[in-house]
């Protein structure tokens, strides 16, 4: 574990709470989350514990950044297309 | 593609029969087909051995197990989203879970080291690292050898093994969920126990997290 990840892990240690959401909590809280932030809303004011899960759990929290980014291309009318994306394989 | 659909006409297409239902559905597997390719696009290093008709292959399976989850699951649709954005995230879950498998194809508990317990011993070894000062490098020695002690002594055997698994060989969680024939939220659970009894045995040692992450912080 190099310095980074050592300090991050502490991090996750000192925010850890008594009571935390699950992943399956998560999983049912993000999209509203994610369309908060792509928004302009304060989602984590709104849905503090699903913030709090996110910066705890690596894989929920690359679901969410994944969501988040497809979303917001879609926002922007700049999502790849399914022929686009199919290209990208190699 | 029909992406214009409110969530009413998705819901409501979704549940209706004929003609109608089968043309929801295809938009709606297009729609997770794309979901799942966009998350594939971004991890290709999990499939370094296979063919891109493969990884489209595995992309289709994985668009199919989205819509079967999302049809079970029709009635849990709050509309506290856009039905898209909901239905994504059963794609991007399925596409993870399938992307980190790939990534770990193969290897078992014992290589990934889950009844090895010396990832701990060799963390504890001293930082000889260049940019840490001598007295740097003792006190960082010191609390890395307290944070192995509460971990030996005071979590359960199940509780040590996940997050060193988890935290010292960065196994992905869900790699652990398909050995292990469990969940996330069992393994969250494991790591949020772990995680509080180390905040406390820490405590219990005379040890304040957070003075530990000004001391590190200090060093960065």
């Amino acid at each position: 574990m190099n310095q980074d990840h050592f300090y991050a892990w502490l991090r996750n240690i000192y925010e850890t709470r008594e009571s935390e959401i699950s992943c399956t909590e998560c999983f049912d809280l993000s999209s509203r989350f994610v369309e908060l932030e792509t928004s302009g809303q304060n989602a984590v004011a709104e849905l503090p514990q699903v913030k709090h899960h996110f910066d705890q759990c690596r894989a929920c929290r690359e679901e969410y950044e994944t969501l988040r980014d497809l979303v917001t291309l879609e926002n922007q009318d700049n999502a790849p297309s399914l022929d686009d994306l199919s290209q990208l394989i190699e | 593609m029909s992406n214009t659909r409110t969530n009413e006409q998705w819901l409501d297409d979704l549940g209706a029969s004929g003609a109608v239902q089968e043309a929801a559905i295809t938009d709606l597997r297009n729609i997770l087909l794309r979901t799942v390719l966009f998350f594939f696009s971004r991890n290709l290093g999990d499939f370094g051995g296979l063919a891109r008709a493969e990884i489209l292959h595995l992309a289709e399976d994985c668009a199919q197990e989205a819509l079967i989850a999302i049809m079970n699951h029709l009635s849990d649709f709050r509309g506290d989203s856009m039905f898209t954005t909901w239905a994504y995230k059963f794609a991007i879950n399925i596409a993870l879970t399938t992307s980190r498998r790939e990534r770990s194809q193969g290897i078992s508990l014992d290589h990934l080291g889950f009844f090895d317990d010396g990832a701990l011993s060799r963390w504890v070894m001293p930082d000889e690292s260049p940019r840490l000062a001598p007295d740097q490098s003792t006190m960082q020695a010191e609390v890395r050898e307290i944070i192995r002690e509460v971990i030996e002594h005071d979590l359960t055997d199940k509780q040590r093994h996940i997050l060193i698994m988890m935290v010292f060989n960065e196994v992905p969680m869900d790699e652990l969920v398909r050995q292990l024939g469990t969940n996330r939220n069992a393994i969250y659970k494991l790591l949020h126990d772990a995680r509080r009894k180390l905040k406390y045995g820490l405590q219990a040692r005379g040890f304040e997290v957070a003075e530990m992450l000004a001391l590190f912080s200090a060093q960065r």
